[in-house]
């Protein structure tokens, strides 16, 4: 994860769905389907899919079936003006995969340090606890950007894998209304 | 390499690059734009808030710093359109007081133009890009001017909502005047409602760069070259005229485009690191820089927002990203006690779940979920835009960090003042009791750090050079045939949304220019 290179540009991105590598070979699908289909991770390890999963279905619930890691691990393996990753939006200096990285190592030591374990190990409601008070920067020792900036770009994350789709606007009940919808209702 | 040399080049093809490009286009100058971004297509514009990204600056070279950081990436735009291709189109005016702060108020300084110097340009940016209002509703506010060419746009059941609670407050609302077509208007159709405005509207119901002046500019020939960065602008030896730019082409080559006018359009940040990167012998602080000037004075409209939960289905996700009502009821600078600012009051958008989850951004897990049922149906917000008062100390600097050019970043740096923290709060204060009266079933502020909306100054208008960095037209002092356009060029910011007022300003300067061109390249 630490040497991210610069990828050629995903042809599935003008259509509106993310490529995976599926046996050699580039495949348009949605990050859940992904998920569903055991698509090996591109940057990340198990470990660091495994928590950044935890973290974002702590914060949004459904988020880890929605393939909020592969999304990410996905987005990270393109160039930075192509990706659609929330660190965009909060004008975080490329490459982002240093953003995440940092992330899942301070949550894990200061998982460590409270509970005993990772991050990932921990049973949902020491996870709830962990992440309110990450939301609220009352981590001790916590290093990176502040706990409340990484809640509200991994939260921001989450929910677009989860209620940004058509399928999460349905779910909602929310009419989705496209002038031009994106491919694979992604 | 050097290309052959042109009238114009102008750095940036959003808003004002683009009224710059169509103006000159048309009056038969050899125009070029060069725009750091893709060259994007309306089918590229997919309605998702996820796939709208792409639209927005990535690795921004501006670092930010400061008590409240600016909003940048979100706000800005990357390619071809620039913010504007992603704008709300909400198409308020500034009003006279915001020229006359130092007159009216002793505070911050004048424009060296009043209202009546820009309104006729308000009137023809309107009767050319189309917007739909109510002139005469607004003109309670301000003087009277021409009628809007189409009526206001339809208002729905998550705007009309909050009349009540206005209402109870003394504040009348009006229709907001929106650059989108409430009716055909000019061959493009009629806005559909469906809220994806702010990811860029490719049926071209919104008046976006890409289907108005840019297009205009086009088929009078301006040449766009998009996936070009400009790192310094040229002088000649003597240091009295600018001779072209610098630039990355779409290979990274560097490339020399000479030019016998430089217009800098390129947003506000970029526009003060390009001319504080330009420096030279003759100009050690920076192009157009003897007054110290360059980077500093820049602003922000901080925004209150207030929420309420309806009982009803609300069907918030009909409308526009744009406001349903506005009112200049609070616009008078001293409108609230303790207080110093204009206040633009604002209702009725729609809203998308990226908007849903914001709302309460203090929510996570089962309670969100629950949470974003509930908003789906029955949530609607009031947003209320604060002026901040101009501060020399809130500015642009070149950093010692070096982007892919080996150009330094810029260093944008930004704290509110008292002011802004009195008026943010009274804004807020304000909102809730609105909200209460209007019958929400739960009424709450966005609290927390100050958001800062809108990007404005580090090229200053006034006078002289001694108080200044151009004259009202975008012209430098010092410089005559180097030109800077954009919200850059604003001395004082009001609370009206800009885009409005950087269309009407860039056309008043195009137009200048066309005309003096003579004097220019002599």
């Amino acid at each position: 994860m630490a040497n991210i290179g610069r990828r050629g540009f995903v042809k599935g991105a003008t259509l509106g769905a993310l490529a995976f590598t599926v046996g050699g070979a580039e495949v348009i699908m949605a990050p859940g389907e992904a998920r569903a289909r055991g698509v090996p991770f591109r940057l990340l390890d198990a470990h660091q899919g495994e928590t950044l999963e935890a973290l974002g279905e702590t914060l949004v619930p459904s988020a880890r079936e929605a393939g909020i890691a592969h999304f990410i691990d996905q987005q990270l393996s393109v160039p930075p003006h192509e990706s659609l990753l929330q660190a965009r939006i909060f004008n975080f200096r490329p490459p982002f995969a240093e953003f995440y990285r940092t992330v899942i190592t301070t949550a894990d030591d200061a998982s460590r340090k409270m509970f005993g374990r990772d991050f990932a190990q921990l049973p949902a409601a020491d996870q709830r606890t962990f992440v309110d008070l990450v939301r609220q920067n009352k981590i001790e020792g916590w290093t990176g950007r502040p706990g409340a900036t990484v809640y509200a770009v991994l939260r921001a994350d989450a929910v677009d894998v989860v209620y940004g789709t058509m399928e999460g606007y349905e779910a909602l009940g929310i009419p989705y209304m496209p002038h031009i919808p994106p491919e694979k209702r992604w | 390499m050097a290309n052959e040399k042109v009238d114009v080049v102008i750095v940036g093809a959003g808003a004002s690059g683009s009224v710059y490009a169509s103006v000159l286009a048309k009056a038969g100058k050899k125009v070029v734009l060069l725009e750091s971004g893709p060259d994007w297509e309306l089918s590229d514009l997919i309605s998702s808030e996820i796939w709208g990204r792409r639209i927005k600056p990535a690795g921004a070279p501006i670092l930010l710093e400061g008590k409240n950081p600016m909003t940048y990436a979100a706000q800005g735009g990357w390619g071809v359109g620039g913010a504007a291709l992603h704008y709300y189109a909400n198409f308020p005016r500034l009003l006279p007081t915001d020229f006359r702060v130092k007159g009216e108020h002793n505070r911050a300084q004048d424009w060296p133009i009043a209202y009546e110097d820009v309104a006729p340009f308000y009137d023809k940016v309107a009767r050319e890009v189309g917007v739909s209002g109510d002139a005469k509703a607004e003109e309670k506010w301000r003087p009277a001017g021409e009628a809007y060419p189409m009526p206001p746009m339809k208002t729905f059941r998550n705007g009309e909502i909050w009349l009540k609670g206005f209402e109870a407050s003394g504040i009348q609302m009006v229709p907001a005047p929106v650059g989108m077509n409430s009716v055909e208007f000019n061959g493009r159709p009629a806005c559909l409602y469906d809220g994806w405005c702010h990811v860029g509207c490719p049926i071209g119901a919104l008046a976006n760069p890409q289907i108005t002046y840019l297009g205009d500019a086009r088929k009078a020939g301006a040449e766009v070259r998009a996936l070009s960065t400009v790192t310094r602008v040229l002088t000649n030896q003597a240091g009295t005229r600018v001779t072209g730019v610098e630039y990355y082409d779409d290979k990274q080559q560097k490339q020399i485009q000479e030019a016998s006018v430089v217009v800098l359009a390129a947003w506000s940040a970029q526009n003060s690191r390009l001319l504080l990167n330009s420096a030279t012998d003759k100009h050690a602080k920076g192009l157009g820089n003897a007054s110290g000037l360059v980077g500093r004075f820049m602003m922000s409209h901080h925004v209150a927002s207030t929420w309420g939960m309806f009982d009803e289905n609300i069907q918030n996700h009909m409308g526009t990203i744009a406001v349903q009502y506005m009112s200049y009821e609070r616009y008078p600078k001293t409108s609230h006690p303790g207080a110093f600012g204009s206040s633009f009051i604002t209702a009725g958008f729609a809203l998308k779940t990226t908007d849903l989850a914001l709302s309460r951004a203090d929510l996570f897990g089962l309670e969100l979920a629950d949470y974003m049922k509930r908003a789906a149906r029955g949530l609607a917000g009031i947003k209320t835009f604060g002026e901040e008062q101009p501060n020399m100390e809130n500015r642009v600097e070149l950093s010692s960090a070096k982007d892919e050019f080996g150009m330094p970043m810029g260093k944008l740096i930004h704290s509110y003042d008292q002011d802004a923290v009195a008026l943010w709060n009274a804004n807020l204060e304000e909102g809730l009791k609105v909200a209460k009266a209007s019958g929400a079933k739960e009424a709450w502020s966005s609290r927390g750090s100050i958001p800062t909306s809108h990007l404005m100054g580090g090229t200053i208008m006034g006078r002289g050079a001694g108080d200044s960095v151009v004259d009202s037209y975008g012209q430098s002092h010092e410089i005559p045939n180097l030109w800077v356009a954009g919200p850059s060029i604003f001395p004082t910011a009001g609370a009206s949304n800009p885009t409005f007022t950087i269309f009407a300003l860039s056309q008043r300067g195009a137009e200048r220019m066309a005309s003096q061109w003579g004097s220019l390249t002599n």
